[in-house]
């Protein structure tokens, strides 16, 4: 079931009446149906592979808690009689049975995903190899299927995991609530990755009806549409054009088509969330923040604490942190220190993680060469951004320019946002090898290209490409008032009913008349429903 | 408390390290920061802090830091 399609809405509204009105008790009970029959509207065979990951989540966690629970007991009764030498030994005795049960549930987890995603990936490129060297390639791809929002779901499962290995949440005693927790219907398709101590009580918890949540609710999904039908689906056109080989685009049609598939892939996955928020926000729950505004970012860093914010967060505590003060690299980093200067000694595991985060980010994006040439590009930036800041920042003081001006924030938002479309091109092609081939023709300057009817080109009427422009600006208008601390919704609720009707059926209409609707709906589905 | 304060004020001499008390959940310090200021700690108070510790609470001021580590020297 697409999160744009009216059996969406449908069952959104079906789901909430019977929410409300059944006994609060058992609340938590009927969002556990409807997860479950909205994943089986998705494809009842995905079923297994969800169970899977519950299962094998849910004794994971109970074996740790059991382990946290052991380690206390012990610590408490013994307290008086060890030294530190023995307390410390205890510890790591702890530390390293409760290692395996979580390096067990990620291989069992993270080794279906990786099946399931990558081994046709794997499999091409140990064949290249094979047929390099003249040996019989292997006869290995097979038509696996991929489980609806199976990317998302298993890094919520270990994110849950982990935090229970920590000891900073209680492992969920009852099968069914953990399963309430891994299939949350409104983020199975495209997340956000939900954090347990944010999310698991919600779940739980007793709601009420409540009008004007229920009217921030639809505010959201309103928009979130809007974004998707009215904005995505009208500037994909033109990336698509670019983007096709046929066209041999070169120079800064490259760019423009860079451009307007930022805009795309912000719209289409910011609007998905939206929707899947404004869903939530209807049923009493709140789904974290995905996306604040990104192309506002200063720099290549704040981009990704502003894209994609779940996933950011989700390396960041579960890959970042573990790895940058992991013993092999504090070890690095000392001798860094010692043979190469303490200001790169230092440097050593922050950079070798963010690589490793970025690269990583990058494979998730999907198994394909340019996705990790995407990612390591960001790494790229990013560390290149740490190592050349302060200098550049220096040389900027001694230049004698106000970095504070606000003119010279529209620099740095607009020499970011030029990285990261740049980034975008290698995702572009079909293969890292066309995708290298745009970058080529970027730098063919061509200029007929203004002359050459080039909105018809791309599909566009004169009066259709002036409401994508009105549409864009709309976005725009809202974002900065967003980013000046705005609470849209809020402020909109306190004014006449008149007022807010009018908003509400403007959207509608707006939504209905204007957005692209493609073939059934399969040509507007979600880029990221497919990971 | 001195020898943390000296620590913080070399990683990042532009915050003042004996007033703030939301250094993470307002976003003062950043992860790099972070990392850089729990190896340094870890190198000087020869204490072991994982990435368990990193939690908000644990550094949102300087004082929050010290509570940390003494009660990794405690252990």
């Amino acid at each position: 079931m697409s999160l744009i399609s009216l059996e969406f809405l449908v069952f959104l509204g079906i789901t909430a009446i019977i929410y409300f009105l059944a006994p609060k008790k058992v609340q938590w009970i009927v969002l556990l149906i409807a997860n479950y029959v909205f994943y089986a509207f998705a494809g009842a065979k995905y079923i297994p592979f969800l169970l899977y990951t519950t299962f094998t989540t849910y004794i994971g966690c109970l074996w740790l808690s059991k382990l946290n629970r052991k380690y206390k007991e012990t610590l408490a009764e013994l307290k008086g009689s060890l030294d530190r030498e023995q307390k410390k030994r205890l510890k790591t005795a702890s530390i390293r049975q409760k290692r395996w049960v979580v390096a067990l549930v990620c291989v069992l987890n993270f080794g279906v995903l990786g099946l399931v995603k990558y081994s046709d990936f794997l499999v091409d490129n140990i064949n290249g190899i094979l047929s390099a060297l003249s040996l019989p390639v292997l006869e290995m791809t097979v038509d696996w299927i991929l489980p609806l929002g199976i990317s998302f779901y298993t890094f919520q499962a270990i994110g849950y995991l982990v935090d229970v290995y920590r000891d900073q949440v209680e492992a969920e005693r009852n099968f069914f609530k953990t399963a309430l927790f891994l299939s949350f219907f409104p983020q199975l398709v495209q997340g956000p990755i939900s954090r347990y101590e944010q999310l698991a009580h919600q779940l739980t918890e007793e709601h009420r009806f409540d009008y004007d949540r229920f009217k921030k609710g639809a505010y959201l999904i309103l928009w979130g549409l809007f974004k998707k039908l009215v904005i995505a689906e009208r500037i994909v056109r033109i990336s698509n054009w670019v983007f096709n080989v046929e066209n041999q685009a070169t120079g800064v049609l490259i760019f423009i088509g860079a451009v307007a598939y930022s805009i795309r892939v912000y719209t289409d996955f910011s609007g998905g969330i939206d929707i899947a928020r404004g869903a939530a926000q209807i049923l009493g729950i709140e789904l974290t923040q995905n996306f604040e505004r990104p192309y506002f970012a200063t720099t290549i860093g704040e981009f990704w604490r502003r894209w994609h914010m779940s996933l950011g967060s989700w390396f960041r505590d579960y890959v970042f942190y573990p790895l940058s003060l992991s013993k092999g690299l504090s070890k690095a980093g000392k001798w860094g220190r010692k043979y190469l200067g303490n200001y790169i000694g230092k440097l050593i595991p922050v950079l070798t993680s963010q690589f490793v985060v970025f690269t990583l980010i990058g494979v998730w994006h999907g198994s394909s060469w340019k996705y990790i040439a995407f990612g390591f590009y960001h790494g790229i930036m990013i560390v290149g951004g740490i190592l050349l800041g302060p200098k550049l920042h220096k040389i900027g003081e001694d230049r004698g320019i106000n970095m504070t001006s606000f003119g010279f924030r529209v620099f740095q938002i607009l020499r970011t946002f030029i990285i990261v479309v740049f980034g975008r091109i290698f995702t572009m092609g079909n293969s890292l090898t066309q995708s290298m081939g745009y970058y080529a023709k970027s730098f063919q300057f061509d200029l007929d290209f203004l002359t050459d009817g080039l909105l018809s080109k791309w599909g566009f009427h004169r009066a259709e490409f002036l409401l994508l422009v009105a549409a864009l600006f709309l976005l725009f208008i809202v974002s900065v008032l967003q980013e000046r601390g705005m609470q849209i919704r809020d402020t909109l609720l306190k004014k006449h009913m008149l007022i807010q009707w009018m908003v509400y059926l403007a959207l509608i209409f707006t939504v209905i008349i204007f957005g692209v609707y493609g073939y059934g709906y399969a040509s507007s589905d979600f880029i990221y429903r497919g990971f | 408390m001195k020898k943390l304060l000296e620590i913080l004020e070399d990683i990042r001499p532009d915050v003042n390290f004996e007033e703030e008390t939301a250094l993470v959940t307002d976003g003062v310090l950043d992860s790099f920061d972070i990392v850089s200021i729990v190896g340094e700690i870890n190198d000087q108070f020869d204490v072991d802090i994982y990435a368990e510790d990193l939690i908000p609470e644990n550094f949102d001021s300087a004082e929050a830091m010290m509570k940390l580590i003494e009660r990794h020297l405690d252990e």
